[in-house]
């Protein structure tokens, strides 16, 4: 699929220039039309797990309905208090669920985002491409490789410390206590391990040079400018809707 | 990174992977506190969210491991899915940069208490600034945003310094950090 | 390869690790190097390598040459491909997610370009029979299938010389022999000399060419082959940590053997008359752990298991195949989903009287001291003092738990959860990457208590510490019983299918009557 295939630097930073552009604005049709886009984009050009997806996808619209309901309860005193919408049995001011509104659907515009990048790209060939394209250093990249493969041990371990501590017979002291108690032998053991990882890497000959040749050789092709191209052509799009309609504005710090 | 030992690497690494999911689970507490106290709910924790900069900067004790520390953990955050995604790449860059500034302005070579605090701090006031602008306290009261700003503050100086430093020398008990210059410069104290 | 006065002493230890070692490593030859843990064996594979003095926190005296030239003035880029490496812990050698991409890491680090690449390292995984998990993730392999991973890592780097640092220190017994017996066939197939490091002789004994043996102080005390050297020092390898070939054990407890003693099995059932006896005192008494129709999460379900009071019981099973589960279940750690478990004590003070000792010591050490951590368990000083003095480690009361050797550490878990006097005892595989000292010290503490009324069930995959030791086992298999009894039972049935090795003795006895095999 596409957008699988698709260079995962290009990728990034083109999200990265949209969450930005976005980051700008402050509207509340802008943002929610670009969820759409976006959900729409990665339905039809990732190939993924949909079910997963979902799975994501609730949480995070769950978060951005609670947002919607905490700004319009917690909001500023409006500027006009007179102009009201009914919300259900709710009287609240027009304003403040404008705000609220925009707010909750920049949320959902910056999570979706995110999904396409996730769900589409694959963590080695993204740190492949940051070497590759963008000049990472070798030593940083797979340094990093090296302490994510550690996230599924550690889960793990955490569950054997929770466990032994109890039999221990622990819970009659304070949190902080607690949580001591279990950071120091997660993270000893976890240092020690890192510690061995990268002597293992350095006896297979890795001294973190930028000489090194690569099994998997990530470039940048024409059809790759598609997205960027494509995703930025939307998005002017989109503003030149918001001038038509004349509901464009710049984001002026809105809370 | 080329005076960088590769161990250091993994090791900053792990410690980010860790701390980014501390993090995640950290967000949970601060909606609770934010619900009783109003936006002002995360500025008594904000601290913890520094943490991995100070812990990877005092056990490794060169430039830019406060910064990359911070940095990778938000990476990491986003990868195992954040709401906030990529703002929050930008968020932790920028609380990176603010702790990493504060050991560079002592040359990189003070790692006592005090300098950890500061940097804690330093992390509370570039994320504020940063803060201010991406998420709007210009709409809150003026008095409010003080008040918010101090709150950070300290919970830069004492969640992120203080707590940061002694969980790392509780681990330097372990004999783990043998190999790290907080390690080597315990050895030493006890050599003498 | 050429080792000249090695000697090495690390910053932050008072003695020195290695002392005036020399040796040399021909070609093609496979040489094992034998020292007890923490004696500085794997100190020894960083100065091969060329790891050590670049990253040594101490100082190095003499020199490590290959083909004479300086180990330490070569690049590390030169020595990886001179030299390869496979590590003790499965979990930690590697930095990739797939196999495929592990195996490539080498070789994009030494330069081979991309399009030679694929072919190599097809070739190293169809050498060490993965070739059909290429694309597979390393997280999804056994630890058997890691090692072997790691070995065709370094293949494909083609180095002459390959260091092995106790590489099935972390597998079964089943694994070792396969990945051994794949060691075996690619030395007669390869042109490759092979220095292992390990504590424990036995697996290795038919492909050794030639044995160092490693004392604690830190210098060689036998340099030559096998036989001759276990002939020397039978008496003083125990000391040393060095686990004795299972048939010298067997024929120094019988008393009568003098050297030249017996290596194998073959070996030892030549020169016996009579078969060699199982302990005796198997009977088990009234039920303990009463536990019908257990269910947990989609794990396993409707099993049904006995702890008789006052019993060692062993449980035993490939990886993977439910024992933690179970033992966990049994102890009240994790609750059981359904059925009917019965124990003797009330919940709330069920830890009062049963404790459980976790594969991992790290992870139930709670505070900075040996001392503190006694204390937190609620014992009173006098308590604490017999505590330390009864496994030994009465001098390092105020060390951190964590500087401990891997055998205290040990020994000081299993104290904590005696403070209480505890009548039930689980241990969860406690002689796994021990040494020899340290596994029969441990075991005869077990023996104490069990002789004093303890109840004791332990995890394991050693099946002669099952003889020796258990007067009951139980063997898990695909998430069931497979079976439960007495040891001397379990050695009629189908060990292979249980992927359970025999024990050393009842290999033994079958031997003696030739190859047929005789029930007891």
């Amino acid at each position: 699929m596409y957008l699988n295939n698709l260079n995962p630097s290009v990728k990034a930073l083109t999200i990265l220039g949209l969450v930005v552009a976005l980051a700008l604005l402050f509207d509340p049709v802008t943002p929610a039309l670009f969820t759409l886009v976006t959900i729409a984009v990665t339905f039809l050009f990732g190939d993924f797990r949909r079910k997963y997806y979902l799975f994501y996808l609730i949480p995070f619209t769950i978060f951005a309905v609670g947002m919607l309901w905490t700004t319009i309860a917690f909001a500023d005193a409006p500027k006009n208090p007179s102009e009201t919408v009914g919300l259900i049995w709710w009287e609240v001011p027009r304003e403040d669920v404008l705000v609220a509104v925009s707010l909750s659907f920049r949320v959902l515009a910056f999570a979706t985002m995110s999904l396409l990048f996730i769900f589409t790209t694959n963590m080695v060939e993204f740190l492949l491409s940051l070497m590759q394209q963008l000049r990472l250093p070798p030593k940083l990249a797979y340094g990093i490789m090296a302490g994510y493969r550690f996230l599924p041990m550690l889960t793990t371990e955490f569950r054997q410390i929770r466990a032994a501590h109890r039999v221990r017979g622990m819970g009659q002291e304070s949190r902080w206590k607690r949580y001591r108690r279990f950071a120091v032998p997660l993270l000893a053991g976890a240092i020690r391990k890192a510690e061995r990882t990268a002597v293992a890497m350095e006896s297979k000959g890795f001294t973190g040079t930028r000489e090194r040749t690569f099994y998997r050789n990530i470039r940048v092709r024409k059809k790759d400018w598609l997205f960027p191209a494509g995703m930025g052509a939307i998005f002017l799009l989109l503003i030149l809707l918001s001038l038509r309609f004349d509901y464009f504005s710049w984001y002026q710090g809105q809370l | 990174m080329k005076n960088w030992k590769l161990k250091e690497i993994v090791v900053m690494s792990v410690l980010s992977v860790v701390f980014a999911v501390v993090y995640l689970a950290f967000l949970p507490v601060g909606k609770v506190l934010t619900g009783f106290f109003g936006p002002i709910g995360y500025d008594f924790i904000f601290g913890i969210w520094f943490i991995v900069s100070i812990i990877a900067a005092y056990i490794i004790r060169k430039p830019g491991a406060a910064f990359l520390s911070e940095t990778i953990a938000a990476t990491v955050e986003v990868l195992l899915g954040n709401a906030a995604g990529p703002m929050l790449l930008i968020s932790g860059m920028i609380q990176g940069l603010g702790a990493e500034s504060a050991f560079a302005m002592t040359g990189y070579r003070r790692y006592n208490l005090g300098t950890l605090m500061f940097s804690g701090m330093m992390a509370a006031v570039f994320s504020f600034v940063w803060g201010y602008f991406q998420s709007g306290y210009a709409a809150l009261a003026g008095g409010y945003v003080l008040l918010m700003f101090v709150t950070r503050l300290i919970s830069g100086a004492i969640l992120a310094g203080v707590a940061g430093k002694a969980l790392s020398d509780a681990l330097a008990k372990t004999g783990v950090l043998s190999g790290f210059a907080l390690g080597k410069e315990k050895r030493k104290k006890h050599a003498a | 390869m050429n080792i000249q006065n090695l000697s090495l002493q690390y910053d932050d230890m008072d003695a020195p690790v290695l002392q005036n070692v020399t040796f040399s490593l021909g070609e093609k030859e496979c040489v094992l190097l034998l020292g007890a843990s923490g004696s500085g064996k794997s100190t020894l594979s960083r100065c091969l390598t060329g790891i050590y003095p670049k990253e040594l926190e101490g100082m190095m005296e003499g020199e490590v040459t290959f083909e004479g030239m300086p180990v330490n003035e070569a690049s590390p880029g030169t020595m990886s491909r001179r030299v390869g490496t496979v590590f003790q812990d499965p979990e930690t050698q590697f930095c990739m997610l797939t196999v495929e991409d592990e195996v490539a890491f080498g070789l994009e680090n030494i330069c081979v370009p991309s399009e030679k690449m694929e072919k190599r390292v097809e070739t190293a995984l169809e050498e060490v029979g993965l070739l059909h998990r290429k694309k597979a993730a390393v997280i999804s392999l056994s630890g058997g299938e890691k090692q072997k991973l790691a070995l065709a890592c370094i293949l494909a780097m083609e180095p002459p010389v390959i260091v092995l640092d106790e590489p099935t220190a972390n597998l079964d017994p089943v694994a070792t022999d396969e990945f051994i017996a794949l060691l075996s066939s690619l030395k007669e197939l390869k042109n490759i000399t092979i220095f292992v490091i390990e504590h424990d002789l036995d697996p290795w004994i038919d492909i050794t060419d030639r044995v160092l043996m490693l004392g604690r102080n830190g210098s060689l005390f036998y340099d030559g082959p096998l036989q001759q050297g276990v002939d020397r020092y039978a008496r003083d390898l125990y000391e040393e940590g060095i686990a004795v070939p299972g048939a010298v054990r067997m024929a120094m407890e019988t008393g009568t053997a003098t050297p030249p003693y017996p290596l194998t099995a073959r070996g030892l059932a030549a020169g016996l008359s009579a078969p060699l006896k199982a302990v005796s005192g198997r009977e088990n008494g009234p039920a303990l752990i009463q536990a019908s129709g257990i269910s947990y999460k989609s794990i396993f379900s409707n099993v049904d298991i006995t702890i008789s009071e006052g019993s060692f019981t062993a449980i035993a099973g490939p990886n993977g195949s439910g024992k933690t589960t179970l033992s966990r279940l049994l102890a009240g750690i994790d609750p059981v989903s359904s059925g009917r478990l019965t124990r003797p004590f009330p919940d709330k003070d069920w830890f009062q009287h049963a404790g459980y000792v976790f594969q991992n010591p790290e992870h139930q050490f709670l505070t900075d001291s040996v001392w503190e951590e006694l204390a937190y368990s609620g014992a009173g000083d006098e308590k604490i003092e017999e505590l330390l003095e009864w496994c030994g480690l009465t001098d390092r009361k105020d060390f951190h738990p964590f500087t401990l050797s891997q055998g205290e550490k040990r020994r000081l878990s299993v104290a904590t959860m005696l403070v209480k006097d505890q009548e039930i005892l689980f241990l969860d595989e406690p002689t796994f990457g021990q040494d020899a000292k340290s596994t029969s010290r441990l075991m005869d503490l077990l023996k104490e208590k069990h002789r004093a009324g303890t109840t004791i069930v332990m995890i394991t995959h050693d099946m002669d510490l099952v003889d020796r030791y258990a007067t009951g086992v139980v063997v898990m298999k695909d998430r069931k019983i497979g079976f439960t009894g007495n040891p001397d039972e379990l050695w009629n049935e189908d060990l292979v299918a249980f992927q359970l090795k025999e024990p050393f003795r009842v290999r033994t006895n079958r031997l003696i009557k030739g190859d047929m095999y005789v029930p007891q």
